[in-house]
Formats: C-alpha cells, sequence, structure tokens
C-alpha cells in the first residue's frame, strides 16, 4: 500500500492494487485514511518562514562588484 | 610602474560571472520556503531552523561555482543543510523504538475511531481528531535517522531517489527507513489519542 500511495509501481502493479480497492472496502477504507493522514501531515508540518530571516538572508548575498 | 589593465575577454569573463552569481542566488532565494520547511522540521526550534537556514545559504553563497546549473538546486541546498545538521551533532536521540512494530497498520485508525461516538465514521472524520500540534510533536520525537527521510519525503515532497542523494545513503535504506518512520510517527500519535 505505501509505495502505491507514494506513486512507485509499475502500470501493471498500479492496475492490480486499483483493482484489488475496488473490490476489498477495508483496503480501501485503509488506503483512503492513509492518503489523508499523508495529506494532514503534511498540512500540520508546514511553517511558514519570518519575513525577518529572508531579509538575513538576503544579506548574504554576495555584494555588487563595481564596474570596470 | 602601473599594473596592466584586463583584457577585453577578461572583462566579460568576470561580467558573465557577476550576473550567473546573481542568477545563482536569486533562484537559490526563490527556494528558502522549501528549505525552511524542512529545517523547522528537522531543528528543535525556530531559532535552530533559522540559524541552519542562514549557514546553509551563507555555505551555498560562498560555493555557488560548485553547483551545476539546471541540475536539481533544491536537492543541493537540501544536502548542504542535512550536513550542517549533522555537523551540529544531534540532540539526545532516543533509541529507535524496539518494541515489534508489527501490529498492523490500522492501530492508530482503530485508536482514533474508537474516540468518535458515530458508528461507522468516515475517514475525514477520523483524520479531524488529530491536532495539527499533536503531529508537530509526534513527528519531532521519531528517531533522527528515521525522521530525517520521512520530512524529506513526505513534507519536502522529495522522492526516493532525491532523498537518498540528499543524504548519501542507498535508495533501499530510503525506503525502510520511511516505512519505519511513518510506523514509528503513527505509534506516536496513537500514543498521543485520548480516548473518548
Amino acid at each position: 500500500m505505501q509505495p502505491y500511495l507514494d506513486g512507485v509501481l509499475s502500470d501493471a502493479q498500479v492496475k492490480d492494487a486499483w483493482e484489488h480497492l475496488e473490490a476489498c472496502p477495508g483496503c480501501d477504507k485503509r488506503y483512503r485514511f492513509e492518503g489523508s493522514l499523508r495529506r494532514f501531515v503534511r498540512v500540520s508540518a508546514d511553517e511558514q518562514m519570518r519575513p525577518e530571516l529572508m531579509v538575513k538572508l538576503a544579506e548574504l548575498r554576495h555584494p555588487a562588484q563595481e564596474a570596470f | 610602474m602601473s599594473e596592466s589593465a584586463p583584457t577585453a575577454a577578461e572583462t566579460r569573463r568576470i561580467a558573465e560571472e557577476a550576473r550567473d552569481r546573481v542568477r545563482f542566488e536569486e533562484e537559490a532565494l526563490q527556494l528558502s520556503e522549501q528549505v525552511y520547511r524542512v529545517a523547522r522540521r528537522l531543528a528543535g526550534s525556530r531559532e535552530e531552523a533559522e540559524d541552519l537556514v542562514q549557514d546553509t545559504y551563507a555555505r551555498a553563497f560562498r560555493s555557488w561555482q560548485q553547483y551545476t546549473p539546471g541540475t536539481n538546486l533544491r536537492a543541493w541546498l537540501l544536502r548542504i543543510l542535512t550536513n550542517l545538521n549533522i555537523d551540529r551533532g544531534r540532540r539526545i536521540q532516543r533509541s529507535p523504538d524496539l518494541q515489534p512494530l508489527e501490529e498492523g497498520d490500522y492501530f492508530l485508525y482503530n485508536k482514533l475511531e474508537s474516540t468518535i461516538a458515530d458508528e461507522n465514521p468516515d475517514e475525514e472524520r477520523v483524520i479531524e481528531r488529530l491536532s495539527q500540534n499533536s503531529v508537530v510533536e509526534a513527528l519531532s520525537e521519531v528517531p533522527h535517522d528515521f525522521r530525517d527521510v520521512l520530512v524529506l519525503v513526505d513534507i519536502g515532497e522529495f522522492s526516493y531517489a532525491e532523498a537518498a542523494q540528499i543524504l548519501d545513503i542507498p535508495i533501499g535504506t530510503v525506503m525502510s527507513r520511511l516505512h519505519r518512520g511513518r510506523r514509528v510517527l503513527k505509534r506516536n500519535l496513537a500514543d498521543k489519542t485520548v480516548a473518548a
């Protein structure tokens, strides 16, 4: 199931997995839960950078050279 | 005695290099949110994450010529970041959970479901029983070897191959650490779920 969710199966494997999920409500429920959980983890773990950090990063840039 | 003036070719070369450098810096800075997103979940605090990101960009800007234009800049930056994170020394780590994780992957689902009064809730309602704080906490408690991979793939949205390249480990190791990391995360989340 994990590789199926990760999108790393071959086309034939994907087809087999999909057919199973169509037929098996237990697995289908678990599949949809895993997908929802991944999205939730991804969203929960997201944190915006503070603007102050962006300013500090810009200050790390190489100063512009004077033209000859 | 005067120094010889730069040749036209030399002047052109310097100007091109300056342009390349500016372009590199701009492209790298465009990725800073994504770099921070990963750093925040690898580091223990916001302050630590910000220091890590600053050190990463300082090093990236110093060694910009080691980057091959057109290749995966995001992975290149993350490689610097993860190496710096390792150099800083890990915080006290628990050893990876020695309890068997062979119980079915249903345990988190069942635990969450048990907190809902409804007989057969759909999975969106089950997910709602989790809080974002518990996810962040649970993630920070995953042992660092597993967490590095988990954060890169599930939060940074890198592929297995990119994660392998960033961490300089075989792709098989990425897959097994990812699998185990996800299970530890779910176990941690289940532990934090309070029964109804």
